[in-house]
């Protein structure tokens, strides 16, 4: 990368963070971290007794017997599964916005007159974006990771590759985000498409058994294709807990199969946006 | 000598998706704009002005021919890379202030942050915002937001202007102020190219114009040129058809209005002798007056001779 593209790339990504923190989207999810990992901090009281035993304390309620490892995997994974979907679904919810903004009328010209290529505006944009949420994901898996490790002395890594998943699927559904906002500049509908994709991940993943239940090969093989097409929320989600309850992963398929998807509509995104007229 | 915009044969049409209608906002444009000129692009709302800004930084892509800056075609990046630019209804985001504002083009022109520390505060001082740079735009007036707007078009000391109604919203100070700061670029060896629909302003202004109407150019040419159409004007009634002829032979032009018969003569004496002829001829006389051709009457007469 040369001087010149460092400095475009670097422009956009911090023009996105300007926008998210003017609009309160940053500080809005830095608050919620902030308040999430103060919890942990002050509120809940760990007392771990050699090495195998802890006596938590929530709110003055006092629970004994726990297994520290089992306790701390069992935290880790109830904060991950909140951050997958209620997470997910306000990091889609306040990044929709950030998109069509940069096609406004008076805007986008400006930007396009630039000696900046348009798939580089384009990706800067998604860049800057994806890092806003990754910022604050990592944040708060981070910040907790930290305070549960401080209180048990368990470091378990399982925990940090969650967020990595989260940030991968947050960057996979931001693509069909960016696709919708560059074709029909409307942060409604893309919205509406991600949520789509993300409320009919569960279902599709019941894809061996609706394929027993339907009785047309035309219905089983619209199912099967949209199970494979689409991305894997749903089982990336499960494949996050795997990791973070220390479960071997069998079948990283939902991956790179999401990653695909991620690809071609990223693709369509920019070829889209290449041949439009402003 | 490389002109500073060329454009070959240049057509946009937009095509209706679900009926499709088309419409050719830009007809077959070949103009070249030479380097060190101030040009301006004149026409009627409708005209093609705009889209044809936008075909030639890219905006949209021509349907089929070329625009080229600097001889090289502007669909590259770096074709782009001389020229600024300051579209017509801009719509910088509020919530830069700014100096952020021409931190953030500067930086997509390439600037490093050396340059742009250097930079923004001598445009913020050349274009009088100089206590407004920590200021968000969403506080700027219209006024304001244009003299940052054309500070952000300078931001890389760009060897091409390109502004599409650069003092609209304006305030007389402010405007100006816009066509010094203009003046002394031009004095600089900067190409500008304006587009507007204020005629006055482009002909005290520009070297070169091209009107273009329902998407070609109808008119092109040095301003002094178009508008040298001064002289004197003698109206009279009640003309007879023989003398009109021979009054026809002398004036430079004729036009029939109400009854009245005005001829436009290119010197005082041509008027006084017509004068004579007409007053011979027992003609009543309505008007005898010095005219001088404005851009407006040549705009007016280009667009209404289509």
């Amino acid at each position: 990368m040369n001087s010149k593209t460092g400095i475009v790339t670097w422009a956009l990504v911090r023009d996105t963070f300007r926008e998210a923190f003017a609009r309160k989207i940053f500080w809005g999810f830095f608050g919620c971290s902030t308040a999430l990992i103060l919890f942990f901090i002050f509120i809940m009281k760990i007392d771990v007794v050699e090495g195998a035993v802890a006596t938590v304390s929530l709110f003055g309620n006092t629970t004994r017997g726990h297994d520290v490892q089992r306790l701390v995997r069992q935290a880790h994974a109830g904060i991950a599964a909140f951050l997958y979907t209620a997470g997910m679904f306000l990091a889609v919810f306040a990044s929709a916005g950030l998109i069509p903004t940069v096609f406004e009328p008076g805007r986008i010209e400006l930007l396009l007159s630039k000696p900046v290529e348009r798939y580089h505006i384009l990706l800067g944009r998604y860049l800057g974006n994806v890092l806003v949420i990754a910022a604050n994901v990592f944040y708060l898996v981070l910040g907790v990771w930290i305070i549960f490790g401080v209180k048990t002395a368990v470091w378990t890594p399982g925990f940090l590759w969650s967020s990595v998943i989260i940030v991968f699927v947050f960057s996979v559904l931001l693509t069909v985000v960016l696709l919708i906002a560059v074709v029909w500049e409307s942060a409604v509908v893309a919205m509406m498409v991600a949520f789509a994709i993300m409320f009919m991940s569960p279902i599709l993943a019941q894809q061996s058994l609706l394929e027993r239940l339907l009785t047309s090969e035309w219905s089983r093989n619209t199912i099967r294709v949209l199970y494979y097409a689409l991305p894997k929320i749903f089982d990336l989600g499960r494949l996050a807990r795997a990791l973070v309850l220390g479960d071997p992963v069998i079948d990283w398929m939902p991956v790179w199969s999401s990653a695909l998807f991620g690809l071609v509509t990223l693709s369509g995104s920019l070829y889209a946006f290449g041949r439009r007229d402003y | 000598m490389t002109c500073a915009v060329e454009t070959k044969g240049l057509i946009k049409i937009f095509r209706n998706r679900w009926t499709g209608k088309e419409v050719r906002a830009v007809d077959g444009i070949s103009l070249n704009v030479e380097h060190g000129s101030t040009f301006g692009l004149l026409g009627p709302n409708g005209a093609g002005k705009t889209t044809f800004v936008k075909l030639l930084l890219s905006c949209a892509h021509p349907t089929a021919g070329r625009a080229m800056i600097f001889g090289r075609d502007s669909r590259e990046s770096e074709a782009r890379r001389p020229a600024g630019y300051l579209p017509e209804n801009h719509r910088f985001p509020t919530y830069m202030t700014g100096h952020g504002m021409l931190d953030f083009y500067g930086a997509l022109s390439g600037m490093d942050a050396t340059a742009l520390r250097k930079r923004i505060p001598e445009l913020l001082a050349t274009v009088g915002l100089a206590e407004w740079g920590a200021v968000r735009l969403g506080k700027y007036s219209k006024g304001m937001l244009q003299r940052v707007g054309l500070a952000q078009a300078l931001m890389h000391a760009p060897s091409l202007l390109v502004l599409d109604e650069p003092t609209d919203g304006v305030d007389p100070i402010g405007r100006r102020q816009i066509r010094d700061i203009l003046q002394s670029l031009e004095q600089q060896g900067v190409t500008i190219f304006l587009n507007s629909h204020l005629l006055a302003e482009v002909e005290l202004f520009c070297r070169d114009v091209a009107i273009i109407h329902r998407g070609k150019v109808a008119l092109e040419g040095r301003v002094k040129d178009l508008t040298a159409g001064s002289g004197y004007r003698v109206e009279a009634e009640s003309v007879p058809e023989r003398l009109q002829k021979e009054l026809r032979t002398k004036a430079k032009s004729v036009a029939e209005r109400n009854g009245h018969i005005e001829f436009l003569f290119g010197s005082r004496d041509e008027a006084n002798q017509a004068l004579d002829l007409l007053r011979a001829g027992g003609c009543a006389i309505e008007t005898m007056a010095r005219t001088s051709s404005t851009l407006e009457d040549v705009f007016v007469k280009t667009v209404n001779e289509q």
